[in-house]
């Protein structure tokens, strides 16, 4: 991660996904100590990190392994038994900067809303290209000036992410079609 | 406050740089932005731009106006480049940036979650797009129409809550693979089964000529979209324009604030008239609709229900299609004579006026049905009366047509037998009221009333 990280300080932004280690502080019952300890541990883990967003590192998507499950610490006062599990998960993360494909999913006045697996996406209309204009009706999309391009709901298209916003447990991101390449890649199936 | 909490390019960056924000952060405000190392890359530029906002963005707009102009010599991307042509209004906010030009502001602004989670409109611009979606609705040659689901549209019991006679409905559901068509539906997934009520497709398919229609109801977002697929399998009535209880913004009432129509445009179908407090003026009270017998518990009615009596409301007679009927007059009052000012009109007053016409022509006095401490104008049902165009009076005389009466004992009422004017219980004018219809007097006689018997002398109005 630390080469990533490194390379993803230059100019360029590499991918979004990562496989890191995290740690987490595992809480657990009594009733789950015995042969399967390790087993309800880890079931625990991926029930309560996979498919959520941590703020420092995006989406937690899937936990891949474990690294080392350290000694269990009897919390005083309860029966509890905290253990602090350090395992490998792929995480998925905006950069700003990063161009990424996105599937449109509403078109309004002011822009459009995309999604990037489980990241949501605003693309106002100030940026996109020149001659784009809103079209309300049925089925609203942004047709350019001479109608070669028209991105509707279920188009994919190509954007550069221009800002990230982590509030609580969701991110937010702004992006933009403005660029050379960026834009419409396929009219929808 | 850590960096890395804030923003999530810096956690991954190398913790020299997050330490070196640290520090730039905590010293002197002024002097640090200013001597703020543009060389970096020039994404970190940006968040490092936007980082400093976040901290003290009403003292350093000015400040962030001059950074902007620096940053797009750099880089034409960012989208703050817009800013510094024009200073942004924020018109609104996804996450808790303006989505214009993604700087961090203060979320204020209403809720549009139905259109996406995380959007805000600052009021202003709720306003501006109100007035496009007024031309664009004019040059439609339409308005808005805001439905409501449970007891409007359609009637929904839990499984758990179906009485035995009513199991014989398991059998006559409709497939949820072609909901066209179909009126009663299992959904076993949410253990529920939904009834639409009679003339519903025909009511969605004339009133969509008509109107740009939303659903608002007091369900939950999954239900909402769950009976909009029943409802409009295509998506062509309501589009995105499902307005769910989790995207009110009061909770236990409904309000126009979230609808993007003008409220002199907008009508509203509801059965409930205290969930819209702000907005008597636009709803049209329907009449619930009691499919279910569970329907009819929920709100401590003794009759039966329609699934027990095993019948169901009348198609071309029903309900919804007298509303319908109704929908069709305000809107060709709308935009009649289709001149060019139709800003002058509003649905509000025009809906009165059909309502007017209802016992246009009638004089009704009332005997015996208002308490005798309180003032008869001021009486609900007087009003009512008034709404539908009646005149009313305290005292008979030979202008009036009907007498609205509790008893027979009384003297107006002997009056009214004596002269052969109608005699009727309140229901005649509630009916009137509910199917905007005047009705047959014949239908609302005394005779059907459990006789009083009482020789009080409550002095009567």
């Amino acid at each position: 991660l630390r080469e990533t990280e490194l390379r993803g300080e230059r100019k360029k932004r590499i991918g979004m996904f990562f496989h890191m280690v995290l740690e987490r502080n595992m809480q657990l019952h009594p009733r789950f100590f015995g042969r399967s300890l390790r087993e309800n541990l880890v079931s625990k883990l991926m029930k309560d990190v996979e498919g959520t967003i941590s703020g420092r590192h995006g989406f937690v998507l899937a936990v891949t392994g474990i690294e080392s499950i350290g000694k269990g610490l009897i919390r005083d006062g309860t029966p509890f038994v905290t253990f602090p599990v350090k395992y490998r998960c792929v995480v998925f993360r905006p950069f700003e900067g990063e161009v990424l494909e996105a599937v449109v999913t509403t078109v309004m006045q002011h822009g459009f809303f995309a999604e990037a697996g489980p990241l949501q996406l605003f693309v106002s209309n100030h940026e996109m290209q020149d001659g784009m204009e809103y079209q309300a009706g049925d089925i609203p999309n942004y047709t350019s000036s001479d109608a070669s391009v028209r991105i509707q709901k279920d188009c994919e298209v190509l954007l550069k992410i221009t800002t990230v916003s982590v509030v609580a447990t969701e991110i937010f991101c702004l992006g933009s079609i403005k660029g050379k390449y960026l834009g419409l890649l396929n009219d929808r199936a | 406050m850590s960096v890395a909490s804030d923003s999530p390019v810096h956690s991954s960056s190398s913790d020299d740089l997050a330490a070196f924000l640290e520090t730039e952060l905590d010293s002197d405000s002024d002097s640090s932005s200013e001597s703020f190392p543009i060389g970096q890359a020039q994404d970190d530029d940006d968040a490092q731009v936007s980082n400093h906002r976040l901290k003290r963005q009403k003292l350093e707009y000015p400040e962030d106006e001059t950074e902007n102009v620096a940053s797009v010599t750099f880089s034409e991307e960012i989208s703050e480049a817009s800013s510094s042509k024009v200073p942004c209004e924020h018109p609104g906010t996804f996450g808790n940036m303006c989505f214009v030009c993604g700087q961090k502001v203060e979320v204020t602004g209403v809720s549009f979650g139905y259109i996406h989670k995380g959007f805000k409109l600052q009021q202003d611009e709720v306003t501006r797009l109100r007035d496009i979606d007024m031309k664009a609705l004019q040059s439609q040659r339409k308005l808005c129409l805001v439905l409501d689901l449970d007891h409007t549209l359609l009637n929904s019991t839990v499984l758990r809550d179906l009485k035995p006679e009513e199991e014989y409905l398991k059998s006559h559901t409709h497939s949820l693979q072609d909901v066209s068509g179909g009126h009663i539906f299992m959904l076993e997934f949410m253990h529920m089964m939904t009834k639409l009520r009679p003339f519903v497709h025909s009511f969605l398919k004339e009133a969509s000529t008509m109107f740009v229609m939303y659903i608002y109801t007091m369900g939950d977002r999954p239900y909402a979209r769950q009976m909009a697929k029943l409802l409009d399998p295509k998506g062509e009535y309501f589009g995105e324009r499902i307005i769910s209880r989790d995207d009110g913004t009061v909770k236990h009432q409904k309000s126009l604030d979230v609808v993007l129509g003008q409220e002199k445009a907008v009508l509203i179908l509801d059965d409930t008239e205290n969930a819209w407090p702000g907005h008597k003026d636009n709803l049209i009270v329907i009449e619930r609709y009691h499919f279910f017998a569970s329907s009819c518990k929920q709100f401590d009615h003794r009759f039966q229900s329609l699934s027990q009596l095993k019948s169901d409301e009348s198609e071309p007679d029903g309900v919804l299609s007298a509303v319908l009927k109704v929908l069709k007059q305000t809107h060709s009052l709308f935009f009649q004579d289709g001149g060019e000012d139709l800003s002058s009109r509003d649905v509000r007053s025009l809906l009165k006026q059909v309502r007017k016409e209802i016992l246009k022509g009638c004089k009704v006095v009332f005997s015996r049905v208002f308490p005798t401490k309180c003032q008869a104008e001021d009486h609900p049902l007087w009003r009512v009366a008034e709404g539908l165009g009646a005149t009313c009076a305290t005292e008979v005389d030979a202008s009036v047509t009907h007498v609205v009466a509790m008893d027979v004992g009384t003297e107006k009422v002997r009056w009214a037998i004596r002269e052969k004017k109608f005699v009727v219980h309140r229901g005649w004018i509630d009916a009137a009221n509910y199917l905007w219809k005047k009705q047959p007097e014949e239908n609302f006689g005394l005779e059907q009333l459990k006789k009083q018997g009482t020789d009080d002398v409550t002095v009567e109005k």
